[in-house]
């Protein structure tokens, strides 16, 4: 499949899975889309750095807003309402975000609040598991905290009625990046 | 028999409207998103390359264990290999109190129930907390059973939620579910956020990695993973896989078997300690793994029970159990529920808790049909049943009806000749008997059962059988019991039907009970006696041909016999030989007439000849037939197409589709007697469907299916019609 067929297959798996995805052409373009998306969701944001956040200039973008950005620290993203993580792949077929979380601020910050915001270039988007798993057993040791994620934190557990944001987030943006990036293996 | 406290159960789950509801409804809805989930995908070959992952893993899991041991070990992590639920209980324990640890976080673990965990830990003075939101409320309820395995509370109304959370909290909840779980998530938070310990169990543990694999939608098994700075995953041997990419096609059928979901919201993997906040600043917390044995290597060694390893605990098999969708999780009485938890509790807790619980299957093959990890659970169920019967002999009433009876054929005619003049004062001159007296009356509650006919058709066969001086082909009738006994006109219909297709049809006098009943009640002595004298008298026919028109037959005669007398050098070529001239009536017609959709006598192509019938009225007027699945016929023989081919072109039939006509009909067999308040519930929704349909005549290939449904229509007052196929083909070609 082409990387746009595996793009728009990617984000209507991710939208009929309840992710939001917001398409940006370039990273100059997620500051101020972040800053138009988060105003109502609160501003306090635990912002973990990676390529993307930095090459983004994110936290001078939202602190130019009046966002608080928390970068590390005890409590950590345990009281913030937005986390903003980077992830390394997309998978099409299941609409799926996957990450090297063996980082801890990685985990609280995309675990925690009740708003997830996820960073991925959209060069970074394969075709199904298989492929995703082939790329970080080519980059050598698999990681310690490997995660998929697919959608809002979602329970059924009362009469079967899907109710999301039971302990992760109710809410997942997924910043589509569409710029270069797609040959870098790992952070 | 049943235990006392064990009937309870049922009696007390069938009464409740609100479980039986929750679970029909949940069933009804899995069935569809099933499908749309597998859409367009290869479930066979996905299965196929499951059950050879698993049982592949299976035949080596000490090789794997150690390497699973030396992946972890390299990481930092501790592996302790726990030789029973006890060993796992302590080495928690040992652990939680080095660290002082008083609360500890669980995500859903089978494993920690089975070993019964939190109990313990409460006695030692430690409180785990259950995260998963349904496991949280049943820990809130005590003495409250979990109804499902996947979604453990199923059964409770959110009004029943409300209360539970508002006796927690000492203030009113109202019964809004989106506010219920904001508590939920508010109150629990607290707890992962100050307990010492996080409890995970694990879907599938990878051996070439040391990696573990969590799958939840929830959430809760990441942050019960992440937060405190000690993890505990108590793992099955079961779960090992041997390489990384093993886990793809398991990952691609749990969630879409389990839940109807293409993936659920996290997929977690966690290869050795990870960094955690360890008190005053980052640090690596402390992983170890339980491996847990508790019978599991026992059952890898054994050389028919290895299967149920291949289990990957989607519980697709209870969400299209017939039975389990009436009595639930709640009455199977141990953790792992349905057909496939009453093997495991065999292995894990014992063959004496085993033996209520596999008593609940009616054998209809359905789970067989959508196991991911193709693990034929009905035949092991039946397996199980034998060693059940070994080791604890069978109950009163079928020691004496199967050994006492059924195996000695004479004594057997003798008596149903004898019930035959003797049962008038029950059928009135019926066909039927609708009340029986006293304690007989559940067996008639919902359902009439029929009379013994006046003349079997052993004793009818002599005016059939006449000698074709060019037979096409030699054809023994093999007719059963049922045909025999009770609907001798079934067999007639077999005779015409065959003997206009040029078949010359004998019937070997020698026949006895196939012995179904016994192999079903796990009485295989008696199954192997009848099965001696089975192929004796057929192999004295000397026909091309053996034809049944009952699909149990047909399955003990094809697979049983063979199965049986397996290894036993003076009977087990002869059983093959039997076994391979078997075939089934509805079967043999398909391929005589070669699929032809006349008559014979009329060219090929002109539907213009008519059949003037009892059944078929004659000219352009068509009657309205449904097809009704019986399970062996549909599951074992696969001929579900062949019969509705073979009756499709059938001048005057109309042939309609009823919903859910491969749904067992409830009789099983013995099991409408044993278990006559499951079968009554299952019978009332086949009817409900057949009526639905609007046809005026129902069409089945087995003459138990036909039993119970025309007893169950009897009962209703229906004037709905329910026919053999061989009398409906008799009747249409008159």
């Amino acid at each position: 499949m082409a990387q746009d067929d595996l793009i728009s297959f990617f984000t209507r798996q991710a939208e009929a899975m309840g992710a939001q995805v917001i398409p940006v052409d370039g990273v100059r373009d997620i500051g101020p889309q972040l800053v138009e998306v988060l105003k109502s969701y609160g501003r306090k944001v635990a912002l973990v750095d990676s390529p993307v956040a930095r090459e983004a200039g994110l936290e001078a973008a939202l602190a130019a807003a009046g966002f608080h950005i928390e970068k590390d620290g005890a409590g950590f993203a345990r009281q913030v309402d937005t986390g903003i993580v980077e992830f390394d792949y997309g998978i099409a077929e299941t609409g799926t975000l996957a990450m090297d979380a063996t980082g801890l601020k990685e985990r609280l910050a995309a675990m925690l609040p009740l708003t997830c915001v996820a960073l991925l270039r959209a060069g970074r988007i394969r075709a199904n598991l298989s492929g995703v798993i082939d790329a970080y057993l080519e980059r050598g040791n698999w990681p310690g905290y490997f995660t998929l994620v697919t959608g809002p934190s979602r329970t059924a557990d009362i009469e079967r009625s899907l109710t999301i944001g039971v302990h992760g987030p109710e809410r997942l943006l997924i910043i589509l990046v569409k710029d270069n990036g797609g040959d870098r293996l790992g952070r | 028999m049943a235990g006392k406290e064990f009937r309870r159960r049922i009696h007390r789950a069938l009464n409740n409207a609100s479980l039986r509801g929750a679970l029909e409804r949940f069933a009804d809805a899995y069935i569809i998103s099933r499908e749309q989930v597998y859409a367009g995908r290869d479930f066979a070959a996905l299965r196929e390359r499951i059950a050879a992952i698993k049982a592949g893993a299976a035949g080596r899991y000490e090789e794997l264990a150690e390497q699973f041991t030396r992946a972890v070990e390299a990481r930092g992590g501790k592996v302790f290999r726990a030789k029973d639920a006890a060993a796992a209980r302590e080495y928690i324990y040992r652990v939680a109190k080095e660290h002082g640890i008083t609360d500890i976080v669980k995500s859903k673990s089978f494993a920690s129930e089975e070993i019964h965990l939190n109990e313990f830990l409460q006695e030692h003075g430690i409180t785990p907390h259950e995260t998963d939101l349904a496991e949280w409320i049943l820990q809130l309820m005590p003495g409250e059973r979990p109804s499902h395995m996947v979604m453990p509370a199923i059964h409770l109304p959110k009004e029943e939620v409300a209360r539970v959370f508002s006796r927690y909290l000492g203030e009113p909840v109202e019964p809004d579910i989106k506010n219920m779980v904001r508590i939920a998530r508010r109150e629990l938070r607290k707890k992962f956020l100050t307990a010492g310990m996080g409890i995970s169990g694990a879907n599938i543990a990878v051996a070439e990695t040391g990696t573990i694999v969590i799958c939840t939608n929830e959430g809760n098994a990441r942050l019960a993973t992440t937060v405190p700075p000690v993890h505990v995953a108590i793992v099955g041997y079961e779960k090992l896989v041997p390489e990384l990419k093993d886990i793809v096609p398991i990952l691609e059928a749990l969630p879409r078997s389990g839940t109807g979901q293409p993936i659920t919201s996290y997929v977690t993997m966690i290869t050795g300690p990870v960094p955690a906040w360890l008190g005053e600043g980052e640090g690596i917390k402390e992983l170890h793994v339980i491996l847990l044995d508790n019978g599991r290597t026992r059952m890898a060694a054994d050389p028919v029970f290895k299967e149920a390893l291949q289990c990957i605990r989607c519980a697709s098999c209870t969400n299209v159990c017939p039975v389990f969708q009436l009595v639930s999780g709640q009455v199977y009485g141990h953790i792992y529920s349905g057909g496939i938890g009453s093997i495991l509790t065999a292995f894990f807790n014992s063959l004496e808790d085993a033996a209520d619980p596999q008593s609940l299957c009616i054998g209809c093959r359905r789970c067989a049909e959508v196991c991911p990890a193709k693990i034929n659970i009905p035949d092991l169920v039946l397996k199980l049943r034998e060693r059940v019967v070994e080791k604890q002999g069978l109950s009163g009433g079928y020691r004496i009806a199967l050994r006492g009876v059924v195996a000695k054929p004479e004594l057997m005619h003798t008596l149903l000749r004898a019930a035959s003049r003797l049962q008038g004062p029950v059928t009135c001159g019926r066909p039927f008997i609708r009340h029986l007296p006293l304690f007989f009356s559940s067996f008639t509650a919902g359902r009439s059962l029929p009379a013994i006919a006046g003349k079997p058709l052993r004793d009818r066969v002599k005016d059939l059988e006449r000698p074709l001086s060019w037979p096409r082909l030699r054809a023994a009738f093999y007719s059963g019991c049922v045909i025999d006994f009770v609907y001798p006109e079934i067999g007639e219909a077999v005779y015409k039907v065959l003997g206009r297709e040029g078949v010359q049809v004998t019937f070997p006098r020698g026949q006895a009970c196939c012995g179904a009943p016994a192999i079903y009640a796990g009485d295989r002595e008696t199954a192997v006696k009848l099965a001696r004298q089975n192929i004796a008298a057929l192999e004295g026919a000397g026909a091309e041909v053996i034809v049944t028109a009952c699909p149990t037959c047909a399955v003990a005669l094809k697979k049983d016999f063979p199965g049986l007398l397996a290894g036993d050098p003076a009977w087990e070529g002869r059983a093959r030989a039997i076994a391979a001239k078997v075939k089934d009536f509805t079967e043999l017609v398909y391929e005589l007439t070669g699929g032809r959709q006349e008559s014979p006598g009329s060219p090929a192509g002109n539907g213009e000849k008519q059949h003037p019938g009892e059944l078929i009225p004659a000219g352009k007027q068509t009657v309205k037939v449904t097809y009704h699945d019986s399970c062996h016929f549909k599951r074992h023989l696969g001929l579900d197409r062949v019969a509705r081919e073979v009756l499709k072109g059938r001048q005057g039939i109309e042939l309609v589709e009823m919903r859910e006509s491969d749904r067992c009909c409830g009789f099983g067999g013995s099991y409408s007697i044993k278990y006559p308040e499951i079968s009554r519930p299952i019978l009332e929704r086949k009817l409900k469907n057949i009526m639905d349909s609007g046809a005026k005549l129902v069409a089945a290939d087995c003459p138990g299916c036909v039993l119970q449904l025309r007893g169950g229509l009897d009962q209703l007052g229906s004037d709905v019609e329910v026919k053999h196929t061989a009398e409906i083909l008799a009747a249409s070609e008159e």
